[in-house]
């Protein structure tokens, strides 16, 4: 089983309480450390304009690229439900490896605090929430309801299958587990 | 599984439902989760859904707002000069007697008016409440002077007052599902929380095939997400608009004269104005598009579709009515819904600006009764009056209270203010003319502050009183303007540090002033007295225990609530509440003031610092201040959480940016005859030339040659009022510079 994000780009007003409500649970500090990004983009010149946001969390993608990246093998997916996590005791900080998890993953999910020799940490797609029956705080957080998480496939079928969005490129290579409801833009 | 099922991790952790008490349209449920005296997450609303009550970010961050590290934790008196900020510690004691002995020594040496209590509303809850407790102390003190109005509605509450009699003036907001086209006027629900779920029920009934109109300079948030069609218009210049659709509703006969021949009254004077019999000039597109802006075409095809979409909700909220003629805005707004017939009909709209129901709103909220104040005892009667000069005959407006100080009786004032305690605000930040405010505050005999941190005002104090978060007492709280729903906050911490409620320190400072029985009650019996005495409480709850033990009373309501539906339904048996029983669009309460400033009916009018004025050849922009997202007005400003989410940047149009040699991210200078701030600039297209948009709260910060290193935007703003009391924030002329 393969557990994924589902975006409804139509919806987010950009407010971050994904991202904040994502630091709090997961009590993560201020500052470069964010499991949830919230990202902006703005197209076009006055008065015709373009805005949208996405979302960036780890995706847990099916062919996880920071995985073989990773030289002490600190980073795996889990079978039962696909989820990407990372072993802190065994990654060897940002200083001694470089952040080689960051630089393969083409949606920067790896995260580091700012101090030396920090751990790669990410979202878990807040397993220990699922664990209890619940789901991730960002969705519980999001107050126009624009996220789900679940099963990839119940959330092909329940929102469809598009992938692409303003703002994030699918890659066939790792296949990020993802649906979104994208926001058209007029100037593409 | 239970909802308050937690992970195996957490032993020993308590839930606590409660909610936050900040001054915020939402008033959300959550559940802290406390461990050995500390917030350590925060989750929201458990209901199922439709029903969740879902928290912003704001609340989110709650934890790190009530922990914070600069919180103020013992009581302390100033070392330094005056607003340096320099401060030492004492003890409660030496505190409480200090302030006594002060007031003591005003009320002998000047007598009660020499003493300025300012209040506020930085928690919005029944029993720790913005200084009620310190009202009812000095009340039975001798008396005090304090301020009139909000600096926020003032415009909103005397359009709705006049146009309807009523401040309760708007729907559900899941009745804009039954909306076919909803014009957001100067309303961005997505960052100004105007009731939990606001923004939420918009993109649902745009989801519903609702047609969405956004009438701003900016492309704002709401704009942003749900808009079909964004119209720029300038600042100050709605009122024209709305009078320009007015024309060609009447040109084109497409307004509802049924609607208005049997609900209102005056529409002959308000179309004599719009069609230029009145003073000569026929108040077309072409007329308004010149004042606002807005192209002739646009305003033309808004008319006609308004008028021939129905029902349709016009949304006017309270920002474009923060300006020198505001109330003019939220009146003609009402009267363009009165000419549509979209006043008492679901997915229509009454307008007026204020967007609550009478179901759990603030304005019926309980509290700490104050008593009658000796000092205003031979003042005007001003209970239902429209006359704004009456309200200030004994009180101080609030966007004039540092004026005042400095001016005293010789500038109109009702006294010459000597000393000042202050609670639950921080309004040299949040009303105009902070740099008057910091004079101000340097002028008094003695500055006391009741306050969680060190902020910008408090910074001016000669004592600081440490008090306890809404976190650290239990309360009745509300939002501003919608139910349907009542929340308990339950206590959750001991307080931190050597804090003190507002309450404790009137009840001690009682004891020191010989004042008996100031305080019978303990707060557990103060909350149930305010529930079993309050006839809303009384209608709705009837299991107490269970209303704070689950921190929520949900009302089910049959339908959408609508505002004024009984007196469209049935005019004869529930007439409206103006002196006519009418819609008053010509209100002879409003001609009686005689006040040129307040015409009986809706009118468009020059002011000073519009784009009319000369002032505009050295001052070419106009500033606009809305609420921001990362903070609640000034509070949670240090919230570090928040503070990441977005830099406190001015928006400026590309075009205004070129012109200076300003690019993205430069730091600027805003500046005018008042005060002058450095920020950083946001270069973006989601505002028009012409208009800079700073949001309000960040804590002003001037450094050694008086420039504003914070960015505090009312160092900026105009210190005045409009004839119906709104602040005039938005009305605002200020150069940009690269620094």
């Amino acid at each position: 089983m393969q557990m994924g994000f589902y975006f409804n780009q139509t919806r987010c007003t950009g407010c971050n309480a994904c991202r904040v409500a994502c630091k709090d649970w997961n009590n993560i500090a201020a500052g470069p450390e964010n499991w949830m990004r919230v990202q902006y983009s703005e197209k076009g010149k006055f008065p015709d304009v373009f805005v949208s946001y996405m979302i960036a969390p780890c995706w847990h993608c099916l062919d996880p690229v920071c995985i073989p990246s990773c030289p002490s093998e600190a980073i795996s997916k889990r079978k039962q439900d696909g989820i990407v996590v990372v072993d802190c005791d065994k990654c060897l900080g940002n200083e001694q490896c470089d952040e080689k998890c960051l630089k393969a993953c083409p949606y920067d999910a790896p995260q580091f605090g700012p101090e030396k020799g920090a751990k790669m940490r990410k979202c878990t797609l807040c397993l220990d929430r699922l664990l209890d029956g619940k789901l991730p705080e960002c969705i519980e957080a999001c107050s126009v309801r624009a996220l789900d998480a679940g099963p990839l496939d119940e959330l092909e079928k329940k929102y469809g299958n598009i992938k692409q969005a303003e703002g994030f490129t699918y890659s066939k290579r790792t296949q990020p587990a993802v649906v979104i409801k994208p926001k058209s833009n007029p100037f593409q | 599984m239970s909802p308050e099922t937690i992970h195996s991790t957490q032993e020993g952790v308590k839930i606590v439902r409660a909610t936050s008490a900040f001054d915020c349209g939402g008033r959300c449920p959550l559940k802290l989760h406390v461990k050995d005296n500390r917030i350590i997450r925060v989750e929201g609303d458990d209901a199922l859904e439709p029903d969740q009550l879902r928290a912003c970010q704001r609340c989110r961050a709650y934890r790190q707002y009530v922990h914070h590290p600069e919180r103020l934790m013992f009581p302390q008196k100033r070392v330094g000069p005056k607003g340096e900020g320099k401060f030492k510690r004492i003890s409660w004691d030496e505190a409480l007697d200090t302030l006594a002995g002060e007031l003591n020594r005003v009320k002998k040496t000047y007598g009660n008016s020499g003493i300025f209590l300012a209040t506020g509303g930085a928690y919005i809850a029944s029993l720790h409440n913005g200084g009620f407790a310190a009202a009812r102390l000095l009340a039975q003190f001798g008396g005090y002077v304090t301020h009139y109005g909000n600096i926020s509605s003032e415009g909103a509450v005397w359009a709705s007052l006049t146009q309807y009699g009523s401040v309760m003036v708007g729907h559900s907001r899941e009745d804009m599902l039954n909306s076919k086209l909803i014009i957001l006027w100067g309303w961005d629900p997505a960052r100004m929380i105007s009731g939990t779920n606001s923004m939420y029920h918009v993109i649902k009934a745009r989801e519903n095939g609702a047609r969405i109109i956004a009438i701003d300079p900016r492309y704002h948030d709401t704009a942003a997400t749900v808009a079909d069609e964004w119209i720029p218009i300038r600042p100050g210049t709605d009122t024209a608009v709305m009078v320009a659709m007015a024309q060609v509703m009447i040109r084109n006969n497409l307004h509802d004269q049924a609607f208005l021949d049997k609900y209102t009254l005056g529409f002959e004077q308000f179309t004599a104005y719009v069609m230029g019999h009145e003073d000569g000039v026929e108040k077309t597109p072409t007329w308004a598009a010149q004042i606002s802006g807005v192209d002739a075409v646009v305003i033309e095809r808004l008319a006609r579709e308004y008028a021939t979409t129905k029902p349709a909700a016009l949304m006017d909220c309270q920002g474009p009515a923060r300006s020198a003629m505001g109330e003019q805005f939220n009146r003609c707004a009402a009267t363009l819904c009165a000419m549509t017939g979209n006043v008492g009909r679901s997915g229509g709209s009454a307008a007026g600006g204020l967007m609550g129901i009478p179901v759990g709103h603030m304005f019926r909220m309980s509290a700490i009764p104050p008593g009658k104040n000796p000092v205003e005892l031979d003042g005007p009667r001003v209970k239902g009056t429209l006359d704004i000069r009456l309200r200030v005959a004994k009180r101080v407006h609030i966007n004039k209270i540092f004026d005042a100080i400095v001016e005293g009786r010789k500038g109109g004032y009702p006294s010459d203010i000597k000393i000042m305690w202050s609670m639950c605000n921080n309004y040299l930040n949040q009303t105009a003319n902070s740099n008057k405010a910091a004079r101000a505050l340097k002028k008094l005999e003695f500055f006391c502050a009741n306050e969680l941190f060190m902020t910008a005002q408090a910074r001016y104090a000669d004592l600081l009183l440490p008090v306890t978060s809404t976190a650290e007492r239990a309360d009745l709280t509300r939002p501003w303007p919608s139910g349907p729903y009542f929340t308990f906050a339950n206590r959750a911490l001991e307080p931190l540090g050597e804090c003190k409620s507002d309450f404790e320190i009137a009840s001690e400072l009682a004891e020191r002033l010989v004042i008996k029985d100031f305080n019978p009650h303990t707060e557990d019996e103060w909350l149930k007295l305010m529930v079993d005495l309050n006839p809303e409480y009384q209608k709705h709850i009837t299991d107490y225990d269970k209303f704070r033990r689950e921190g929520i009373h949900r009302v089910e309501m049959r339908e959408p609530y609508v505002a004024f539906k009984k007196q469209i339904e049935d005019p004869d048996k529930h007439p409206f509440e103006t002196p006519s029983g009418k819609i008053e669009i010509y209100s002879q309460r409003a001609a009686d003031l005689d006040n040129p400033s307040c015409p009986p009916i809706p009118k468009y009018m020059h002011t000073p610092e519009d784009r009319s004025d000369p002032l505009v050849e050295k001052y070419p922009l106009q500033l606009l201040s809305p609420h921001p997202k990362n903070r609640v007005h000034s509070e949670m400003y240090l919230v570090e959480w928040l503070q990441e989410l977005e830099p406190h940047r001015a928006w400026l149009n590309p075009f205004d940016a070129h012109a200076r040699g300003i690019k993205d991210g430069d730091e600027i200078y805003v500046f005018n005859d008042r005060g002058k701030i450095a920020i950083g600039a946001w270069v973006t297209a989601r505002i028009m030339p012409g208009v800079i948009c700073i949001f309000e709260g960040a804590w002003y910060a001037p450094d050694e040659n008086g420039i504003d290193r914070g960015g505090c935007v009312n160092t900026l703003t105009k210190d005045a009022y409009s004839g119906g009391g709104a602040a005039v924030m938005n009305t605002c002329l200020v150069a940009v510079e690269k620094a």
